[in-house]
């Protein structure tokens, strides 16, 4: 019991995912079918789409867009600053901070990450391992969408008895760079808006917002 | 978090590579063998390699039994030089420049569309085919 509350927050969204990726995998076996019928053609069992490029394109190119969102946001939050928001650092305190600030060389403690205590190489590498881990997230889950993608865009072209597209020229069609820019628009639209709306909106109890009763002038401030 | 990364990757060469290369021998040997049966004359076994909607549009356009259609619109064989699988489509290219299309069913990989032609860039105008669904 103490497991769940304690780790309430993974453990929901977790949850939610995965049915949210089933739930996506049954409207779109459906949605595959019913473009398969249309074009006189046999349906695609369960197992046969989830397996499919067109289904992991679709999951694909939305994890890209979110790991890309959370690369911007960690990294350029080191760097940019947002007046009155939560989800800025205090306005004098743009950059990586002092060691002191981070808790590092002689101001870790003993219960610092073994490699913030270790120093050197380690150090810098755990430094940047957030930034690092999301990165390469979104390098491999785009490089996914693009390789699945491709395949899926095919089945398209060969229904019109066109030409299928190599790997590389995939990545220069408008089909590519559509799945793509439509996803990074909802991302950047996001995080922007929550980064502006947390200064004048509140929710109790959410370290998300600010404290209700916090002026909106109020900079890196969170409840 | 590296078996999170590890398995992002083996998913992305599952599905992107990996698997269709049976799907890719059966297409090619489709396509060869209805090019086999045409050379030899046998329209019966050519038409058994194409899809049933082909068929149909086939013996409606020329207004015959398919067996009989197929091997009077004079269709040459070429060496292929690529098949392309996309989950249940095929693409041949043969080394003339002319393709042909594949449908995967129920029956297996069959031919929707024969005696494809170029028509300007082939990934953005369609082929021109003399049998097609």
């Amino acid at each position: 019991m103490r497991t769940l509350r304690n780790h309430g927050l993974s453990l929901f969204f977790l949850a939610i995912f995965l049915a949210a990726l089933v739930g996506q995998a049954f409207t779109g076996q459906d949605s595959f079918n019913h473009a398969q019928a249309a074009g006189h053609a046999d349906s695609l069992t369960i197992w046969r789409y989830v397996t499919s490029s067109s289904y992991w394109a679709d999951v694909l190119e939305n994890w890209q867009s979110e790991y890309l969102q959370f690369t911007l946001y960690i990294w350029v939050t080191v760097w940019l600053v947002q007046k009155g928001s939560p989800e800025s650092k205090p306005l004098d305190q743009a950059g990586t901070e002092s060691d002191e600030d981070q808790k590092l060389g002689e101001h870790a403690t003993a219960d610092s990450p073994r490699w913030a205590r270790a120093g050197g190489w380690r150090t810098r590498v755990y430094s940047n391992s957030l930034v690092t881990v999301m990165l390469t997230i979104w390098v491999l889950s785009w490089f996914g969408q693009g390789v699945a993608g491709r395949i899926d865009y095919n089945t398209q072209q060969i229904d019109s008895h066109e030409a299928a597209v190599g790997f590389l020229r995939y990545f220069t069609t408008s089909d590519f760079w559509n799945r793509t820019l439509q996803n990074w628009q909802s991302e950047f639209l996001a995080v922007g808006s929550m980064a502006v709306l947390s200064i004048y909106l509140r929710q109790r109890g959410s370290p998300e917002s600010k404290p209700v009763g916090t002026s909106h002038e109020a900079t890196g401030t969170e409840g | 978090m590296l078996r999170t990364l590890l398995a992002l990757a083996l998913v992305t060469l599952l599905v992107g590579g990996c698997g269709p290369g049976a799907d890719r021998a059966t297409a090619r040997a489709v396509t060869e063998r209805f090019f086999a049966a045409l050379g030899s004359g046998d329209g019966a076994r050519a038409c058994a390699e194409l899809g049933q909607d082909t068929r149909s549009k086939l013996e409606s356009q020329e207004q015959k039994p398919c067996r009989e259609a197929i091997t009077g619109l004079g269709l040459k064989s070429a060496p292929i030089a690529h098949v392309d699988i996309d989950i249940v489509k095929a693409f041949v290219r043969f080394s003339n420049g002319d393709a042909a299309f594949l449908d995967e069913g129920e029956q297996g990989w069959e031919l929707s569309a024969v005696g494809c032609k170029r028509q300007g860039t082939p990934n953005e105008h369609p082929y021109d085919c003399d049998v097609e669904d």
